[in-house]
């Protein structure tokens, strides 16, 4: 009979589908048919895409031996999230250093790469910010710091020229700098506060001039506590507001940008990273930047700067180790790191003397001086939503609105970080001798 | 609101006719707008009503190429249609022999009344719950690319398929097999033969609604595919969204182009899609 | 009858592999995320058992609390609202005028519509060209955009979610309105049954199954939306829009609380469960008294 086929063939088709579904099993390709080895760097700024296709070309034209692929996915952070949940590991992240570099550490994904001579060329103060990153101190080094922001005041130096206005030092010559502003009919500052990430820019450059910078480990550890901390930070965040165009959390990153782009306000307070995206509207705009001054002690205000973009090594990647270091010095070349630059406006974690984009003038003197401080919200876990925290302590009127959200900050942070709190304390119990050396 | 029971049926009611006509401005307005912005460029962007709305100062379809571009638009358009045809395909043929099959059988034996039960079920199952698991049991399996995009979606919908075959069979009289089966046919024959050419109308609305369900998914490529460099064309609208660098004008002549397939189809099969919609919400 | 013994056997050789596939895909993976609810995983790197501490968790969790209330009094306007201007538009469609088929095509034409697309684009028109009509005409509520305020984004995110829904449903209602015979409104018309009566007395109770067609339909769809919150809101602003779907994702898969999600998501399946069977038990009701 017909049957019997059908019969084969249902019972096969049944087999495939309920055995694969509780199988696991797939190889990846390591090489290519030729024989090359892939060498395949996911890395998270999209908006960098152009310097790294030409860097790729250029990579490939010049190795026989090594074929590299650089990804620049939209949404990098999920899409390499969900690669992790697949097992599906690039060789090289191209990440922040934030919170997600110390999550990967954490579930020890990252390969030990301190044998790696490149590091000897790499500033010190960005090797420190990735150890403080490290939940419990390591030892070994897992990430190469590749470029790092700063975050601060960017203002219209055309605007300011014209009315012979002074760069502020303190938060009281800041804000008597807004009232200026507007007595002239100019808008003082614009935020793109619908996006809610944009409400840490000025949180992250306040918090480095008035909050200990150690604080989060310093809470973990059971030491302090962020109502206390924090308050400055909060109510001066919030005292902004004063000086925002009307409706100010209607308007996006990208508006935002766009406005300032177009000189409907003085200053802008966001990172470098939204230079080439203000340039991109208007390409003559002549900006300059300041450090956010805080504080009222001109001398207790510190550059808002991390790092942006480093390289880390998935682990597992013992055997192909030569060809990822050998990928990693050509992009730690002088003149490739200067094709990153002319792209984006960064500042470059290696030693040396690179053509710093002009609009980092006024923060200049920090970097040389190394008077800088980590982002705060690289300390906060993602799924806390800290910006969103901070958008409803934006958004709220009421008189109470710091106390409720410096009280839900607290709560959350005990709570979000209960798992690692457990974990960190455990650790300093039986280390009681690392608890000096800071970390995370 | 109704006429008034009036003796002249044939009489045009011509306040609801306006009434009606105006109301579709609000369908309009949208899309002339998004039309209007795709064809500005940024710096026609003003901050006010005129930026929005105002004609271009010229026509240009230099924000269609660039999007096209950028979104690699023939190829994320390819796995569209790859991913939607094949799944309709599989639905058709899947789900009509399966709810032929327990459908059929749901008279006589307990067990193919729980199967459908357990089936239909699914509907009642969110997405979000499977999301990440399907994630990792399709790496698992090897297949977290189009293929496991379409294998997930003949699952999703399978529970309505099913129960909608299974509600178009009761119209079917079993008469009509018997006479087949004494004539010496197969019951696989006969389905082929006689039960799914008479279930034609229920295989345009299962179509229908599977069609525009996957066209217009996000989630799902979006979950199992990212990362693999394949999209489709709703995945690849998400480039524009991005933190920076977002640019209105081209945003929206990426949506237009998003836009453009499924309307034409509409437009040509207007009639069947209508009809495949009514019949799968009211049987 | 030796041809029972073949479609019996048919029907099962059908049956087993579509039940597999079943299982593969929805099943398993449903269990799996339930296993899952019960562990700290962060989707990646190890984890560790955590019991019902999720589920408790759930309970006391403000923001998931928020997010409940969100979708609920979401789904609920926009049910109401969908319902009650589709039954209006598909009366005007289904009355006698002109180029019918025409306006029928393009009151549908929003269901064709990718809803991310559609967000991107309203959500567009909320930020810049809503203010300015408000500021125009003089309307305080309009004069700044819906979107930015805790009191008003969940109703833009209705209108927007209605502006789609609205299509389906009147198609569906005007197949409901064309099974009404013409006779028993020439009936009512002699007994002198007009206007709001008519529609009371003698339409309404006859479409009551398209009714329930549409509630169930709306209210699960709406219940589940997702890509309307990606493009219009991202949850903002202060996490007043956050749909119970939106957090799962958002939480679950970027923000590493892949196993509190999950309990999340296990929750929600359970909710829907409820709401759907009383809602088909109530429709079922008031069909029979009809």
């Amino acid at each position: 009979m017909k049957l019997k086929w059908k019969t084969v063939g249902s019972i096969f088709l049944t087999g495939v589908m309920l055995s694969t579904a509780m199988l696991s099993g797939c190889g990846s390709t390591d090489t290519t048919a030729s024989g090359k080895t892939v060498i395949e760097i996911v890395q998270y700024k999209p908006e960098a895409v152009k310097a790294f296709e030409t860097l790729e070309e250029k990579f490939n034209a010049t190795h026989d031996d090594i074929q590299l692929v650089i990804d620049s996915p939209n949404d990098a952070m999920t899409i390499l999230k969900t690669r992790f949940v697949r097992e599906d590991y690039p060789d090289i992240i191209g990440i922040g250093g934030d919170i997600n570099y110390s999550n990967f550490l954490d579930a020890e994904m990252l390969m030990d790469i301190s044998d790696y001579e490149g590091l000897a060329d790499i500033k010190e103060s960005y090797l420190t910010i990735d150890k403080q990153l490290e939940f419990i101190p390591l030892d070994g080094v897992y990430a190469v710091p590749y470029m790092a922001n700063a975050a601060g005041v960017l203002y219209n130096k055309d605007i300011f020229d014209k009315n012979g206005w002074k760069i502020p030092e303190t938060l009281d010559e800041f804000y008597k700098l807004c009232e200026e502003i507007q007595s002239k009919g100019i808008q003082p500052l614009y935020f793109g506060f619908r996006d809610t990430w944009t409400c840490l820019a000025p949180w992250n450059a306040i918090a480095v001039d008035v909050a200990d910078p150690n604080i989060c480990a310093q809470v973990n550890a059971g030491l302090a506590t962020f109502t206390e901390a924090y308050r400055p930070v909060a109510e001066i965040t919030k005292s902004l507001l004063k000086y925002a165009q009307p409706d100010t959390f209607a308007y996006s990153y990208n508006d935002a940008c766009t406005a300032f782009a177009r000189g409907e306000s003085a200053m802008y307070v966001i990172g470098s990273y939204a230079v080439p995206q203000i340039k991109s509207v208007n390409p003559d705009i002549n900006i300059d930047s300041f450090v956010f001054p805080g504080s009222n002690h001109k001398e207790e205000n510190v550059l808002n700067s991390g790092n942006d973009l480093q390289w880390s090594v998935m682990a597992g990647n013992e055997n192909k180790k030569e060809a990822i270091y050998e990928v990693l010095n050509f992009l730690y070349e002088d003149e490739n790191i200067q094709t990153y630059l002319d792209d984006q406006s960064a500042v470059p974690c290696k030693k040396g003397d690179f053509e710093l984009p002009s609009m980092l003038d006024g923060m200049k003197p920090y970097i040389e001086n190394d008077k800088m401080a980590d982002y705060q919200d690289h300390h906060y876990p993602a799924e806390m939503s800290v910006d969103a925290m901070i958008q409803t302590l934006l958004v709220d009127e009421s008189d109470t609105a710091v106390d409720t959200f410096l009280q839900r900050f607290d709560t959350e942070w005990a709570r979000y970080n209960r798992d690692l709190i457990a974990k960190v304390q455990k650790f300093y119990e039986e280390h009681p001798e690392k608890l000096t050396e800071g970390g995370n | 609101m109704m006429s008034k029971g009036n003796k002249q049926t044939r009489a045009v009611n011509w306040p609801v006719t306006i009434l009606l006509i105006l109301g579709c401005l609000t369908i309009f307005f949208p899309l002339y707008m998004a039309f209007i912005i795709s064809m500005k460029q940024p710096s026609e962007m003003t901050n006010d009503i005129s930026g929005a709305l105002s004609l271009p100062a010229q026509w240009s379809f230099a924000n269609f190429q660039e999007a096209m571009r950028v979104t690699d638009f023939w190829h994320s358009l390819g796995n569209s249609l790859l991913i939607t045809v094949a799944t309709v395909v599989l639905a058709v043929v899947i789900h009509g022999m399966a709810g032929y099959a327990i459908g059929r059988s749901m008279k006589k034996s307990k067990a193919y009344n729980v199967i459908y039960m357990f089936i239909v079920s699914g509907m009642f199952v969110p997405f979000a719950i499977l999301m990440m698991p399907l994630v990792k049991q399709t790496a698992q399996m090897g297949i977290a690319n189009r293929l496991g995009v379409i294998l997930s979606y003949v699952v999703f919908y399978m529970p309505l398929n099913v129960m909608l075959y299974k509600g178009f069979l009761t119209n079917i009289p079993i008469a009509i097999e018997e006479a087949a089966r004494v004539d010496g046919a197969s019951t696989w024959k006969i389905y082929w033969t006689i039960i799914f050419p008479m279930m034609k109308p229920m295989h345009a609305t299962v179509a229908v609604l599977t069609a525009m369900s996957t066209w217009n998914d996000v989630m799902t490529p979006l979950v199992i595919m990212s990362g693999t460099g394949k999209n489709t064309l709703p995945l690849a609208q998400l480039n524009f969204q991005t933190q920076f660098g977002t640019n209105y004008n081209l945003a929206f002549a990426s949506y237009i182009l998003a836009l453009i397939p499924i309307l034409l189809f509409y437009i040509v099969c207007q009639k069947q899609i209508i009809n495949g919609v009514v019949n799968g919400a009211v049987k | 009858m030796r041809g029972d013994r073949d479609r019996e056997r048919t029907f099962l050789l059908i049956t087993i592999p579509v039940v597999a596939l079943f299982v593969c895909f929805n099943t398993l993976p449903l269990i799996k995320g339930f296993i899952y609810s019960f562990t700290n995983f962060k989707g990646y790197g190890s984890y560790e058992w955590v019991g019902l501490r999720n589920y408790i968790d759930l309970f006391s969790d403000a923001r998931v609390g928020k997010s409940y209330w969100f979708t609920f009094k979401y789904a609920l306007l926009g049910t109401i609202l969908t319902n009650v201007i589709s039954l209006i538009i598909a009366m005007g469609l289904n009355s006698k005028i002109k180029g019918k088929s025409v306006l029928r095509g393009i009151y549908f034409v929003p269901n064709v519509l990718g809803g991310l697309v559609v967000g991107y684009i309203f959500s567009f028109i909320f930020t810049y060209v809503l203010p300015v009509v408000g500021q125009s005409l003089g309307i305080e509520a309009l004069s700044g955009s819906m979107l930015s305020s805790v009191s008003k984004a969940w109703i833009a995110i209705v209108i927007v979610g209605c502006w789609q829904a609205i299509a389906m449903n009147t198609i569906i209602y005007i197949s409901g309105l064309q099974t009404v015979p013409e006779d028993i409104y020439e009936a009512g018309a002699i007994d002198g049954v007009t206007g709001w009566r008519k529609f009371k007395d003698l339409t309404f109770p006859l479409i009551i199954p398209f009714f329930g067609i549409n509630m169930v339909l709306s209210m699960k769809n709406f219940l589940m939306v997702f890509d309307q919150i990606m493009a219009l809101t991202k949850g903002g602003p202060s996490q007043s829009t956050e749909s119970i779907s939106y957090l799962i994702y958002n939480n679950g898969m970027s923000g590493g609380q892949f196993g509190f999600q999950s309990a999340n998501a296990f929750l929600f399946f359970v909710v829907i469960v409820v709401i759907s069977v009383v809602q088909m038990t109530v429709m079922n009701k008031k069909e029979e008294q009809l």
